[in-house]
C-alpha cells in the first residue's frame, strides 16, 4: 500500500473512531451540562424568591395561607412554599417524583429551608426531567451531521496537503529509484523541498548513486587499461613465437612446444579482446546508427557455421515470416550477439540435435528472435546467472572460457534488447531475443 | 621493398623487422614521431607502418604529415587503441588498411601483399603452384585453364598458405585468418584439416600436391 494511502486510511479511521465515540458519549454530556444548569436556575429562582420574601415579606406569596404553590400550564416547572415542622432541612436537589393534578411526573427538585419570623419555612423548585433530555435526540442528529460534513472537509483537506507534502518523495522514488537505468548517465539531480527527512533521503540516495557510478567507472576503465595495457605484451610475445617458428630445421619436439605456447597464448588473447570489447561496449564506443535485415544477417551467421553445424550432424531451420528492417542498431554487434548465441546452440546441442531459428512479435506488439535448440539444457536455477562472465558450468571439455554470454547481454543491454531464456534440462533451450521496438508498419 | 616500422614498443618492433628482414624487407626502425621523421626526409618507402600510440605525436597526425612527405609510400595503422573512429580516420587519411594489435606477423605480410598486388595494377595477380596457378584477383586457382573449383573458404586458406609459403602454419593461425576474431580456439582447427582434405582432393584429380605438406602435430606447410 502507498503511504499516502496509508497515511489518508489512518486520518479517516481515527476520525470516525472519534466521532463515534463523542456522539455515543453526547446524551451524557448533555444530561451533565443539562442537570448542572437546570441546578443553577433551579437556585437563581431559589434566590429570586428569597429576595421577593426579604423585601415584601413572606405574605407575597402566602397571603395569609399556610402554604403557596403554583406551576406552570404544562407543569413544566412548579413552585411550593409551605411552613416545616420543627426539623431542620438540609439544601438539597435531586431528582424526584411529584403528583401534581394526578400527573406523575419526574422533576429537578430544589429543596430549601429558610427561617422567617422565627418561623421555619421550607422552600421547593421543580423543573421537569423530560424538558431537559428531550434536546438528546436531534443534538445527536446534528452533531452526526455537522461533524460528518467537518471530517470530510478536513479530510480533502489533508488529502491535499498530505499529497503536497508527500510529492517530494514521489519524485525522489521517481527520479532516484524507477526511472534511472544502470549504468547511470547522467548525474543525480537534487529534489527541492524543505522537509528535511526527504532532503536527507534525496542527499543519501544521490550520494549512494554516485558512488555505484564511481566504482563502475572505476571498474570500467580498469577493464579497458588493463586489457590495453595487456595487448601490447601479448603482441610482443606473439610476434617472438612466430618467428621463433621460423627458425630453420627446428625438432618437431620444439615445434609443438612452441605451438602449444601459441595456443595458451591465443586464449589468453581472446580473453583480453572479449573484455575489451565488454569495456568499449559499456563505453558506448560504438556507433548505434545501422540497418539491419535480420533474416539476412542470420542466415549469413547461419553459412559461417556451416561447418559446425555439418560436423554435428545438426538440422538446421531457419524460418522468417516478417522480413523487416531493423534501425538504430549496431550491425558488428548484433552480428556478434547472433553469433554466440548460434555458435552455443550448436556447441550446446547433441549429436543429430535440431536448431529451429524464428522470429514473431510479442504480445505488447515487439519484434523478437527465437533460437530453440535440442541441447543440454540449463538448470532453471542457472539461468540467471549464464549471462554473467567467467561462467562456465556447462562447458564441454573446457572449451570456451566463459565471456560469449556476457558479450551476448553486454551488447543485448547496449541496445534495450531484452533475452529471455527458457530450457528444460536434457531437452532444450530457448533463447528470445526481444528487440522491444514495435514494427513500423 | 623498403619499410618503415614505426613503434614505440622496441620489443615489437624488433621482432617485426626480424620477420619482415627474413621474408626480404628491408627495414629501418623509428621508435618516436620524430625519429620517423626523420628517416621519411632521408629515403623513401614502399611501406610505412604506423603505431598510432606514439610518445610524441598522436598517430592520427603523423599519418597526416607523412603522407605528405611519402606520397608513394602504402600505409598500415597498427593500433592497440582499437576504438572504430580511428580506424575511419585512418583509412580517411589514406591509410591502406589497418591491423588491430596484437596481430599475427604472417597477417601483416599477406596484408602488404595484399596491398602491392592492388597497387601493381597487373591485371592478372598469378603466383604458380606447382602444376597450378593461382589468380588473386579472380581468387580462382587454375590447372593449366580450367579452374579446379575450390570453394571460398578453401581458396582463402591456399592463397594464405602461398602468401606465407615454406613457413610451418599452425591449425590455430589458419583458422585465425579464416574466422577472424570469431575463431573458436581448437574447436575450428579441426576445420581446417577438412579443408585441407577437401583441397588435396580436388586438386589431386588434375596433378600432384606433393607442394602441400602436413606437419605432424602442428599444422601444413607449402613448400616451393
Amino acid at each position: 500500500m502507498k503511504l499516502l494511502t496509508k497515511l489518508t486510511l489512518t486520518s479517516t479511521l481515527s476520525k470516525i473512531a472519534t466521532v463515534i465515540l463523542f456522539i455515543v458519549l453526547l446524551p451524557f454530556l448533555i444530561n451533565r451540562v443539562a442537570f448542572q444548569s437546570t441546578n443553577g436556575l433551579l437556585k437563581q429562582q431559589a434566590k429570586k424568591v428569597m429576595d421577593n420574601i426579604r423585601n415584601n415579606g413572606i405574605d407575597y406569596y402566602l397571603q395569609g395561607d399556610s402554604t403557596y404553590g403554583s406551576y406552570t400550564m404544562l407543569k413544566e416547572e412548579y413552585i411550593s412554599l409551605e411552613k416545616a415542622r420543627n426539623i431542620y432541612i438540609e439544601d438539597t436537589i435531586q431528582t424526584a417524583q411529584r403528583i401534581i393534578e394526578g400527573d406523575t411526573v419526574m422533576y429537578r427538585v430544589l429543596d430549601q429551608a429558610f427561617e422567617y419570623n422565627n418561623q421555619l419555612y421550607e422552600l421547593e423548585i421543580g423543573r421537569t426531567i423530560a424538558s431537559i433530555s428531550q434536546y438528546n435526540s436531534p443534538l445527536q442528529k446534528i452533531a452526526l451531521y455537522v461533524l460528518g460534513i467537518l471530517i470530510i472537509l478536513t479530510l480533502l483537506i489533508e488529502l491535499s496537503f498530505t499529497r503536497i507534502q508527500l510529492r517530494p518523495l514521489q519524485t525522489i522514488i521517481r527520479t532516484k529509484l524507477i526511472n534511472p537505468v544502470f549504468p547511470f548517465k547522467e548525474a543525480p539531480l537534487p529534489i527541492r523541498t524543505t522537509t528535511v527527512d526527504f532532503r536527507y533521503l534525496d542527499a543519501s540516495l544521490i550520494a549512494l548513486m554516485n558512488r555505484i557510478k564511481e566504482d563502475f567507472d572505476r571498474e570500467r576503465e580498469f577493464t579497458s587499461n588493463a586489457s590495453h595495457e595487456l595487448m601490447t605484451p601479448i603482441g610482443i610475445l606473439q610476434t617472438k613465437m612466430e618467428n621463433l617458428m621460423l627458425v630453420n630445421d627446428l625438432e618437431e619436439p620444439v615445434l609443438e612446444k612452441i605451438m602449444e605456447m601459441m595456443r595458451t597464448l591465443n586464449r589468453l588473447k581472446k580473453i583480453v579482446h572479449s573484455l575489451l570489447l565488454i569495456s568499449r561496449i559499456e563505453n558506448d564506443q560504438y556507433a548505434r546508427q545501422d540497418s539491419i535485415q535480420p533474416d539476412k544477417m542470420i542466415n549469413e551467421i547461419v553459412e559461417e557455421l556451416q561447418h559446425r553445424i555439418e560436423d554435428r550432424n545438426i538440422r538446421m531451420s531457419v524460418s522468417f515470416q516478417h522480413h523487416i528492417v531493423l534501425h538504430r542498431l549496431n550491425h558488428d554487434l548484433i552480428f556478434q550477439l547472433f553469433y554466440n548465441l548460434i555458435n552455443n546452440a550448436i556447441r550446446y546441442n547433441k549429436e543429430n540435435g535440431n536448431i529451429h531459428i524464428s522470429d514473431g512479435i510479442t504480445a505488447e506488439g515487439a519484434y523478437k528472435i527465437s533460437i530453440t535448440d535440442t541441447g543440454i539444457g540449463i538448470e532453471a536455477a542457472d539461468i540467471d546467472t549464464i549471462f554473467n562472465r567467467f561462467r562456465k558450468k556447462n562447458t564441454i571439455d573446457g572449451e570456451g572460457f566463459g565471456l560469449g554470454l556476457a558479450i551476448v547481454k553486454s551488447i543485448a543491454d547496449y541496445h534495450a534488447i531484452e533475452l529471455k531464456v527458457y530450457s528444460q534440462v536434457g531437452r532444450t533451450t530457448t533463447v528470445a531475443v526481444n528487440f522491444g521496438k514495435p514494427l513500423p508498419l | 621493398m623498403k619499410v618503415l616500422i614505426i613503434e614505440d614498443e622496441r620489443g615489437m618492433a624488433l621482432e617485426m623487422e626480424d620477420f619482415l628482414i627474413k621474408a626480404g624487407y628491408l627495414c629501418d626502425l623509428a621508435f618516436t614521431a620524430k625519429q620517423a621523421r626523420q628517416c621519411m626526409e632521408e629515403g623513401p618507402y614502399d611501406f610505412i607502418l604506423l603505431d598510432l600510440g606514439l610518445p610524441d605525436k598522436d598517430g592520427l597526425q603523423v599519418l597526416e604529415e607523412a603522407k605528405k612527405i611519402c606520397q608513394e609510400a602504402s600505409y598500415i595503422i597498427l593500433t592497440a587503441r582499437g576504438k572504430l573512429e580511428d580506424r575511419i580516420k585512418g583509412l580517411d587519411l589514406g591509410a591502406d588498411d589497418y591491423l588491430p594489435k596484437p596481430f599475427s606477423l604472417l597477417e601483416l605480410q599477406s596484408r602488404m601483399q595484399a596491398i602491392s598486388r592492388r597497387k601493381s595494377g597487373l591485371k592478372d595477380n598469378l603466383v604458380s603452384l606447382g602444376d597450378f596457378t593461382i589468380n588473386f584477383s579472380n581468387r580462382i586457382a587454375l590447372f593449366e585453364d580450367t579452374d579446379v573449383g575450390l570453394s571460398k573458404k578453401e581458396f582463402d586458406l591456399l592463397s594464405y598458405m602461398v602468401l606465407n609459403k615454406n613457413r610451418p602454419l599452425t591449425r590455430m593461425q589458419l583458422s585465425e585468418h579464416i574466422w577472424g576474431s570469431f575463431t573458436d580456439d581448437d574447436y575450428d582447427s579441426n576445420y581446417i584439416d577438412v579443408h585441407i582434405k577437401n583441397i588435396r582432393k580436388k586438386m589431386t584429380e588434375y596433378g600432384p600436391v606433393d607442394w602441400l605438406q602436413t606437419i605432424r602435430g602442428i599444422g601444413y606447410k607449402i613448400k616451393l
